[in-house]
């Protein structure tokens, strides 16, 4: 049933809670929402990119301070030296949690426009500009990979007495892990980087006549050659679509080494192999939750009320709750398995990490990343006003840093223990270790370096991918059925 | 007062909006009547009154509900037998948790069904002025209006376009 | 991506009420020829009870063999109902019009055909009803809800009541038109479960909400039921092989890869039967199609950390156990050669046969590749359950390999005529794709033009 057709952007608004009565038929929630005209959209972003809101000077200032924190806190830990690993424990949790959250944001960006989600156009570079934190995790990954207690030959044990300490690895290939650790998470960079690259070029390119100074160069040389031809639109989707898949591929796989390498094989007797997906999944709500919570901030506080709507945080808040469920889910099935095989390792394993030693800990995540998130996603009413998701993300995030110390710290607490030689039974149970300043320093520099990193590409980049908004502009109009006004949304191929 | 029903059949969506229209100038409330269709248009189509409904809260109650149930059944069998296996307490709570979750899922499951059709005001025992050619892809617009208003709304129904028009008396 | 005409609701009527209003020429005797299968097998129980499972290939060493086997093949073929109507319902993805009464169907009689196989396989199967259900009031013996196998009946029990709660209400609607299509005592029962419906705004207000909030609510049960199944294994310590914590997605995420892989095989098949090329359309088997490739890609990764932390642990019993599913052994059952087939026909050539868009628009190509990926997870199954089994253990003085008998074979080949014959006779008197879900999306179809191009768009309530 064809309609009239109108020329879209019947009502550009921004969707906030207040427009649901704005139609006299038709079931027009705040959720709908329409993306603004498209003409001046460049400029405005250029213009909102110059300039800097009270929050956005207050998260540099904040991010800069933390930061200095951070370096100050590592250097003194550097001070205790590589011997002792169990002091590296807080510092390769922080690494951990930096690593899951801002690797998984891109991804983002990538899976929404597979699925050809209309609402992911405006958080689209909010998720890619995670990429530049990638360049942090390389830096931050090198003393965690010297921290990282031999896999291969644990205290010097002879070769008859390889296996005591479980790997991935067994016995294979040479520079194993750092070798292989390092250049995937070099790979991981680039790949990001590429995403980024290949998707704020249409923008660059746009903005470059705009801009004055070092932006005006960077974007010259980044975007030199784009003049938006249908040969080049068509090589950079499909460009994206294949780096999209590759860093997906890729990033499963790091997640795979950092948590079985970095975790599992410090902690004796724990074999885990739901571990792997369920760090995936987790670092997949983390992600989702950091980028609305940067979206929803900029929203707010930002000044970009009108360009990103209620819609991306009605539906990322679905998928969000999909994920934290899926979390608990992962989180269960661990649980059960150990609990009902009752193994004497798997009693010890569970009362370390769950029950004994991280007992507060671990009832202190489940509160942060379940109990309190599930109703407040379940909750149409905060999803539909837009700060559900990211209020749940705030708790997502901070039951996340939970996990990784009592996951990461956990481990390099047991790594060294004399339990080692007791045949994987983790006997006797270590106890929980707990940050110093300097830990608590690197704790808190390694969230300053995110804030940073990334207000500063706010800053070098256009924050909001104007090509795909100009392109989901296109394919959406407000019409009339019959008596009632909705929004229609075109699927192109 | 008597209602007298009267059924409007439209071959198209538009008429019968404009009969509905037509209808709530003449003062008639939007309360009296009702669009008839085969298949689900988009809420406010036809320019209809908003329908409030209480579905969310038949889930909530048939969750607590199988909860208890499924609280009680697992404990009390287990008490009531109490056989110890694999090292495990008589009231474990992890297995306990999986037999009351199911429980909870399949009273709020179940309590939503019972909603559905309640709030549908179904089941009807008696169908009221109906016509099979509905489910053709005619628009039915049903009218209860107060009996001396009949032959004002025939005339509306037949003026926007119906294809036929009965009454309750035909 | 919309390919399809907008037909008149009449035609749509007399298209999707062939099947009950006219019978084609080929249905009884398909029926009657799927109903001898099932007969014969019926007749197999009635010895295989009267005389004992000895006339199984289980023994004392491997006691789950093909019936448990079947049993998990069939709870996974159940999911694909749950996961397609659900999942695509709640993404609002238009192309799911067509796909979700078939698939919500095959889920109801799939787990109904499941859950026979551990009933027979209990050998007495009477006895099977006071182990699950807490109802023997007289002797005081209570089920021990410690033990998975009561987890399973709980779980089943519950997804078998959902959704088929689930496919009642949105069959309400299609009762209706039946009704008025109808004479005779036909009619009369069309009426009675139409139960007065007739079409008002407030109904189809909550016949949305109902499966939007249905789909919801059913989404976690259906997680639960096959993580529970795996369970029945993951518990165990004693067998090396199955104490493994990835188990449950693993199961929920291979369910999904059968399940839908044989949805979009009986769609296949029901497009073919009925002639509904307007309605099941290539466009649906492509996305479809696409959509397999991911959830494939998924399995497969589940499946490698169920290998490497098998291997992982280097504990002797484990790596025997492994050693028999991959290396050639001794045993004269070459699990190893299974195992490279099961991957190739469960993952690779279904994938590959997936990738290019035209051959994602082949039918044969599609049937192909979907029966491939079941054939391939029934034998995955297989070869998670009997070689852990079979391998000899510590401190057992005992082993045994398993060959499965002709009992047990008539019996798993008579659960697919099974539930061929109950989805030709649900077809039979209540219409599988549902009419009112294809009229909606007829109705919500408009366009956009961009330039000279026109692009398909749908009116959206939010």
């Amino acid at each position: 049933m064809a309609s009239e057709t109108q020329p879209h952007g019947g009502a550009a608004h921004d969707g906030s809670a207040h427009d649901g009565g704005a139609h006299e038929h038709g079931h027009f929630g705040p959720e709908m929402w329409v993306i603004p005209e498209s003409a001046g959209l460049t400029s405005d972003i250029a213009e909102k990119q110059r300039s800097s809101s009270t929050l956005f000077t207050v998260v540099l200032y904040a991010g800069a301070l933390l930061t200095v924190l951070g370096v100050i806190g590592f250097v003194l830990r550097l001070l205790d030296g590589f011997s002792d690993h169990r002091v590296w424990g807080f510092y390769v949790a922080a690494f951990a949690f930096v690593f899951t959250l801002t690797s998984s944001a891109p991804l983002a960006a990538c899976a929404f426009r597979f699925t050809k989600s209309h609402w992911r156009r405006p958080l689209s570079r909010i998720s890619e500009l995670f990429a530049l934190v990638s360049v942090v995790n390389i830096l931050l990954f090198i003393p965690a990979l010297i921290a990282l207690p031999d896999i291969l030959n644990p205290l010097g044990a002879s070769n008859e007495a390889l296996d005591i300490r479980r790997t991935i690895w067994f016995r294979v290939p040479g520079g194993s892990p750092e070798w292989w650790q390092f250049a995937g998470m070099v790979g991981l960079a680039v790949n990001s980087l590429g995403i980024l690259w290949l998707a704020a070029m249409p923008d660059m390119a746009q903005s470059r006549s705009q801009m004055t100074g070092f932006r005006a160069s960077l974007y010259r040389t980044l975007s030199g050659r784009w003049y938006g031809t249908k040969r080049q639109w068509q090589i950079q989707k499909a460009g994206l679509a294949i780096l999209g898949a590759f860093y997906f591929m890729l990033l499963v796989f790091m997640q795979f080494l950092v948590v079985s390498d970095f975790a599992m094989s410090l902690i004796p007797g724990w074999k885990d192999s739901i571990l792997p997906p369920f760090y995936t999944v987790i670092s997949f709500q983390g992600g989702l939750a950091i980028i609305l919570l940067m979206a929803y901030a900029m929203r707010r506080w930002g000044g970009y009320r009108e360009i990103i709507g209620v819609a991306p945080f009605w539906a990322a808040s679905k998928v969000l709750l999909g994920l934290t469920l899926l979390h608990t889910y992962h989180l269960f099935a661990f649980f059960i398995t150990y609990w009902y095989g009752r193994l004497e390792v798997e009693q010890n394993i569970l009362n370390y990490l769950m029950f004994d030693s991280y007992l507060g800990i671990f009832w202190a995540q489940l509160f942060f990343t379940f109990f309190i998130p599930f109703p407040i996603l379940v909750s149409n009413h905060a999803r539909r006003l837009g700060w559900g998701a990211p209020l749940a993300g705030i708790f997502i995030i901070i039951g996340l840093m939970l996990f990784h110390i009592r996951i990461f710290a956990a481990a390099f607490a047991s790594s060294d223990s004399e339990s080692l030689y007791y045949f994987f039974m983790l006997k006797p149970i270590p106890a929980a270790t707990f940050p110093d300043l300097w830990d608590i320093f690197i704790i808190l520099g390694a969230v300053g370096i995110v804030m940073l990193v990334f207000r500063l590409g706010m800053m070098l980049l256009p924050p909001i991918s104007v090509w795909e908004m100009k392109e989901g502009a296109m394919y959406q109009r407000v019409d009339t059925l019959i008596r009632g006004r909705y929004l229609v949304l075109g699927k192109p191929e | 007062m008597a209602k007298q029903a009267i059924l409007g059949l439209f071959q198209d969506a538009e008429s019968a909006a404009n009969a509905g229209d037509a209808l709530k100038s003449a003062g008639i409330a939007d309360t009296e009547y009702d669009f008839l269709t085969d298949s689900p248009y988009p809420e406010g189509a036809f320019g209809e009154r908003e329908e409030k409904h209480n579905l969310y809260l038949y889930p909530f109650i048939g969750a607590l509900l199988g909860l208890t149930s499924g609280i009680l059944i697992t404990a009390m069998t287990q008490v009531a037998y109490p056989l110890e296996t694999g090292g495990k307490p008589i009231l474990s709570l992890p297995p306990m948790a999986i037999v009351c979750y199911e429980g909870t899922m399949l009273g709020a499951i179940l309590f939503t069904v019972i909603g559905i059709v309640f709030e549908s005001r179904l089941p009807k025992m008696k169908m009221g002025l109906y016509d099979n050619r509905i489910t053709q892809g005619l628009i039915g617009l049903l009218v209860n209006a107060e009996q001396e208003k009949g032959p004002e709304v025939m005339q509306i129904l037949n003026g926007a376009g119906a294809v036929d028009v009965k009454s309750e008396d035909d | 991506m919309q390919e399809g005409k907008v037909l008149p609701a009449a035609q749509i009527n007399r298209d999707l009420l062939r099947s009950i209003l006219e019978t084609p020429r080929w249905f009884w005797p398909v029926v009657t020829l799927l109903g001898l299968i099932v007969l014969v097998a019926a007749i197999t129980i009635g010895v295989m009870i009267n005389t004992g499972l000895g006339i199984t290939g289980l023994n004392y060493k491997v006691v789950w063999g093909f019936f448990i086997t079947n049993f998990v093949f069939w709870i996974g073929i159940s999911h694909a109902g749950v996961m397609l109507s659900a999942i695509l319902r709640l993404a609002k993805a238009e192309w799911r019009r067509p796909a979700t009464r078939a698939a919500e169907v095959l889920t109801i009689f799939s787990l109904m055909t499941a859950m026979i196989m551990p009933i027979i396989h209990t050998g007495r199967p009477w006895r099977i009803l006071y182990w699950a259900f807490p109802y023997d009031f007289a002797r005081g013996v209570w089920p021990n809800i410690r033990t998975p196998l009561v987890w399973d009946p709980s779980a089943i029990l519950t997804y078998l009541t959902s959704s088929t709660m689930f496919v009642a209400i949105a069959l309400v609607p299609d009762f209706a038109v039946l009704r008025d299509r109808t004479t005779g005592w036909p009619h009369r029962i069309y009426t009675l479960l139409a139960m007065g419906w007739e079409g008002n705004p407030r109904q189809w207000k909550l016949q949305i909400i109902a499966g939007v909030l249905l789909s919801a609510l059913i989404l976690p049960v259906f997680v639960s039921v096959h993580s529970i199944v795996s369970w029945d294994f993951g518990m165990a310590v004693a067998i090396k092989s199955w104490h493994s914590t990835v188990f449950a997605p693993y199961f929920v995420v291979g369910a999904v890869h059968s399940g839908v892989s044989a949805v979009v095989f009986a769609m296949i098949l029901l497009r073919w039967a009925y002639g509904w090329q307007e309605y099941i359309r290539h466009e649906h088997i492509d996305a479809l199609g696409r959509l397999l490739i991911v959830v494939a890609t998924g399995w497969f990764y589940f499946l490698v950390m169920e290998i490497v932390f098998g291997i992982y642990g280097l504990e002797g019993d484990e790596l025997a156990v492994r050693a028999l599913q991959f290396l050639p052994t001794e045993s004269g059952v070459p699990y190893n050669i299974w195992m490279i087939v099961f991957v190739g026909i469960t993952y690779f050539l279904p994938v590959i046969l997936w990738l290019p868009r035209a051959w994602r628009r082949n039918l044969w190509i599609m049937s192909t590749a979907c029966i491939s990926v079941n054939v391939g997870m029934w034998l995955e199954r297989y070869l998670l359950f009997v070689p852990g089994q079979a391998n000899k253990q510590f401190l057992t003085f005992t082993w045994n390999d398993y060959l499965p008998q002709p009992a047990e074979a008539i019996i798993v080949g008579a659960t697919f005529a099974f539930v061929s014959m109950l989805m030709l006779l649900f077809s039979r008197v209540f219409p599988l794709v549902p009419l009112y879900d294809i009229k909606e999306g007829d109705i919500l179809k408009t366009e956009i033009k961009v330039g000279r191009r026109t692009v398909p768009a749908t009116f959206r309530e939010d």
